[in-house]
């Protein structure tokens, strides 16, 4: 099962700490060069405020995506638990970003590369859950108030679990009542 | 009580009070309160991130805090919810507060705060009946032309119901800047010298001179708000400025009305400008000292806590540049009075035994405990500080009593009018800390927000006038404009604007004014009146904004070979 990053809107304070992390640790020491043009601020996540919520929303790396479906040149793939974006080989279609429901993914440029008409190369960024970086995503390691969680198959077992009792619980005191 | 202490209140009253825009750090123990089951009441004109978890949200309209607090004691009193024991034993001049609130009923303020007269029951009853009970405050409250009268006001509910003297209870201001505590702690204030000690009263003026070997002023000085009346139109030739040395400030960016502000540094005959980067004010200084930044500097700070703590240098400084204490010194020396300190320790020990309530906070137990609350008298390592001031409820007043004050409700100073339909108040944002001269040279901060910043306003005023998300406006006030960028949310009420007050061309201090709170004499940024106006030609309005910015960074000498958006 493909893992994903799970917002708790009852903690998250808007404050985009993630999103800075996740630059900083998809651009690695880049963000450290004198020149400011030198690396690409591309958050992988978005912070989304309405009037009574607060959450950062990203990539739900789904099972059966509709990104990786639509993709005309396999630029989508399933690796290690999470679906991942291979920019070289991204032509910026957009189409991915049209089929996703979430919204989580965006056109980007990026910094010191060309297409072949000497403009800027654009492609299509998202959530990759730190693939290839150690120490697990990066958003979640950041928050400060612990309101991202990296949600496994373990995790969602166990909540499952909990949510079945519950469950059977409540079927258990609808028949009786004075209990 | 302490920062650490928040999560564990029954009931936290938030009161003009925006943790997560503010102090994130702040912010999470509310959230870890809410977590362990803290009731939460949020007082704030906006839906703010502790109003969006709390259990109450008082969105009361901006310029009532007074009326809202007397009807909450009103509630209290009236519901006999307030605590008789701790009134009689440790309180005075209640039966005259009872006087002044008695009118407040909460139908009474409704009309007033807009906030429903069920609700502000409600509230008074969840803050009197959960213990123990904290108060946060902020800028919310401080910001305003009656400032102290509500400070006073919401001390008065934590007397009323015993709140004060013990661990998460008690009424906490959160201090709008960092280290700003250590400023008015050092005596960075015109009526005191370091420790709040008075300069007026002849004993502790000997003190110091007796130590500094020189004659010291028996006079109040002159509050930063004050100075660019005192320059412009002070008629007693001998008691104009002259002279304006500014440190680690940004008048120019962060007083009130900046037409006035820039009027007076121009007309001001020398102006130094002491700071880490170039700021607005560096454009009208006659001489700029460049000083090191917080990783560069050894010392202490005292946190919104009362709590010392110390801070450590991580780098070296490069280039031409100097720790402020340093420069301090090298200018007094060069005016004929020799400081020769070998470092901020000897500094902080000559302040503490000049200091009675410091005296016992020594660099080597603030290193020891990682930090100390003062007061702290004693240099033992026994004496570890003070948590709670008024503990048991034992006041630092002549017989240990508090005294209960209250005062009428009056309304801000400048108010919506036909002409400036809308008010505007000040705020903060994640991100970019208070002028921006630290955070506008973080880049991944700049590349999060930059120039020329926002307006919110609420979404239906956005519709009526046809405004979009992102689109540039200009927003005026009876001083002064400037433009911005729209941002419609429901998180405001419909007539409010807010701004951030760090951005160079958004700079909303154009518009904001300069009348005082006359006790603080902190100027009312939470309240004026504006008017929103659409530009039809953006694209004009786009290469506008680009060309002030352009214009500002020349004028700055800053490179501005890679553009605005760099």
């Amino acid at each position: 099962m493909n893992y994903f990053v799970k917002g708790n809107p009852d903690l998250c304070i808007g404050c985009r700490t993630c999103m800075i992390g996740c630059v900083v640790a998809h651009e690695g020491k880049h963000i450290f060069e004198v020149d400011p043009d030198s690396y690409s601020f591309n958050p992988k996540l978005h912070m989304v405020k309405t009037a009574n919520l607060s959450v950062p929303v990203q990539c739900k790396h789904c099972e059966n995506p509709a990104c990786m479906a639509v993709c005309p040149v396999g630029a989508i793939s399933q690796k290690d638990h999470c679906i991942v974006i291979d920019t070289e080989k991204c032509m910026g279609c957009k189409s991915c970003m049209d089929a996703c429901p979430f919204g989580a993914i965006n056109m980007t440029v990026q910094t010191g590369k060309f297409q072949a008409d000497g403009t800027e190369k654009k492609v299509a960024n998202k959530c990759d859950l730190c693939y290839g970086f150690s120490g697990g995503p990066a958003c979640v390691r950041v928050c400060p108030t612990e309101a991202l969680t990296l949600v496994t198959e373990d995790e969602l077992g166990d909540a499952m679990e909990r949510k079945r009792a519950e469950a059977a619980r409540n079927a258990y005191l609808e028949t009786h009542p004075q209990e | 009580m302490g920062i650490p202490e928040i999560e564990d209140a029954g009931c936290l009253l938030c009161f003009g009070y925006n943790g997560a825009d503010s102090h994130p750090i702040v912010a999470r123990r509310i959230v870890r309160g809410k977590q362990k089951g803290m009731k939460i009441i949020c007082a704030d004109p906006r839906v703010t991130e502790t109003a969006r978890i709390s259990d109450i949200h008082l969105q009361l309209k901006g310029g009532s805090n007074l009326a809202l607090v007397n009807a909450m004691a009103n509630v209290i009193w009236n519901e006999g919810l307030a605590d008789k024991k701790f009134i009689d034993e440790h309180t005075k001049g209640f039966d005259e507060f009872l006087k002044v609130i008695e009118k407040y009923t909460p139908e009474y303020a409704e009309p007033i705060t807009h906030i429903p007269a069920e609700t502000i029951r409600r509230a008074a009853r969840v803050y009197a009946t959960t213990k123990p009970a904290m108060i946060l405050y902020g800028m919310g409250v401080c910001q305003f032309t009656q400032a102290v009268d509500v400070v006073k006001g919401l001390a008065n509910l934590a007397l009323m119901t015993g709140n004060f003297g013990g661990p998460s209870m008690g009424i906490g201001p959160v201090r709008g800047q960092n280290n700003v505590q250590g400023a008015c702690d050092m005596g960075a204030l015109p009526n005191s010298y370091p420790g709040y000690q008075n300069v007026t009263v002849p004993e502790i003026r000997e003190k110091f001179e007796k130590a500094w070997g020189v004659p010291l002023s028996d006079q109040v000085g002159c509050p930063i708000t004050h100075v660019p009346h005192r320059i412009l139109h002070e008629k007693e030739e001998k008691k104009r400025i002259h002279a304006y040395y500014i440190f680690g400030e940004d008048p120019a960016q962060s007083d009130p009305d900046l037409a006035e502000v820039r009027e007076a540094l121009d007309k001001c005959d020398f102006v130094v400008m002491q700071d880490i980067y170039m700021n607005k004010t560096g454009l009208y200084a006659d001489v700029i000292l460049p000083a090191t930044a917080w990783g560069e500097n050894e010392g202490i700070y005292t946190c919104a806590d009362r709590g010392f703590q110390r801070v450590r240098k991580l780098i070296e400084p490069e280039g031409d540049m100097r720790p402020d204490w340093q420069i301090i010194a090298d200018i007094s020396t060069a005016m004929g009075y020799p400081m020769n300190y070998k470092n901020t320790e000897e500094i902080w020990n000559e302040m503490i035994d000049l200091c009675p309530s410091f005296t016992g906070a020594t660099y080597e137990k603030i290193e020891k405990y990682g930090g100390v609350q003062w007061p702290c008298r004693d240099k033992s390592m026994e004496d570890k500080g003070t948590p709670y001031l008024h503990k048991d409820g034992i006041f630092a007043t002549k017989d240990h009593k508090a005294l209960f004050y209250g005062t009428d409700w009056h309304p801000p100073v400048e108010l919506e009018n036909d002409q400036y339909p809308m008010t505007l108040s000040t705020v903060r944002e994640v991100g970019h800390y208070s002028v921006r001269t630290m955070t506008g040279n973080c880049r991944t901060l700049r590349n999060l927000e930059d120039e020329p910043g926002w307006v919110q306003m609420n979404t239906e005023d956005c519709e009526k006038m046809n405004l979009k998300k992102g689109e540039l406006v200009k927003i005026l006030s009876k001083r002064g404009y400037c433009i911005t960028r729209c941002l419609p949310t429901d998180r405001v009420k419909p007539g409010a604007t807010y701004m951030t007050y760090q951005w160079w061309i958004g700079a909303c201090n154009e518009l904001t004014t300069a009348k005082l709170d006359p006790i603080s004499n902190t100027p009312e940024y939470k309240y004026c009146a504006c008017r929103v106006e659409k530009i039809e030609d953006q694209q004009w309005a786009e290469r506008h904004v680009m060309e002030l910015y352009d214009d500002i960074r020349a004028q700055m000498g800053i490179d501005t070979g890679k553009g605005a958006k760099a």
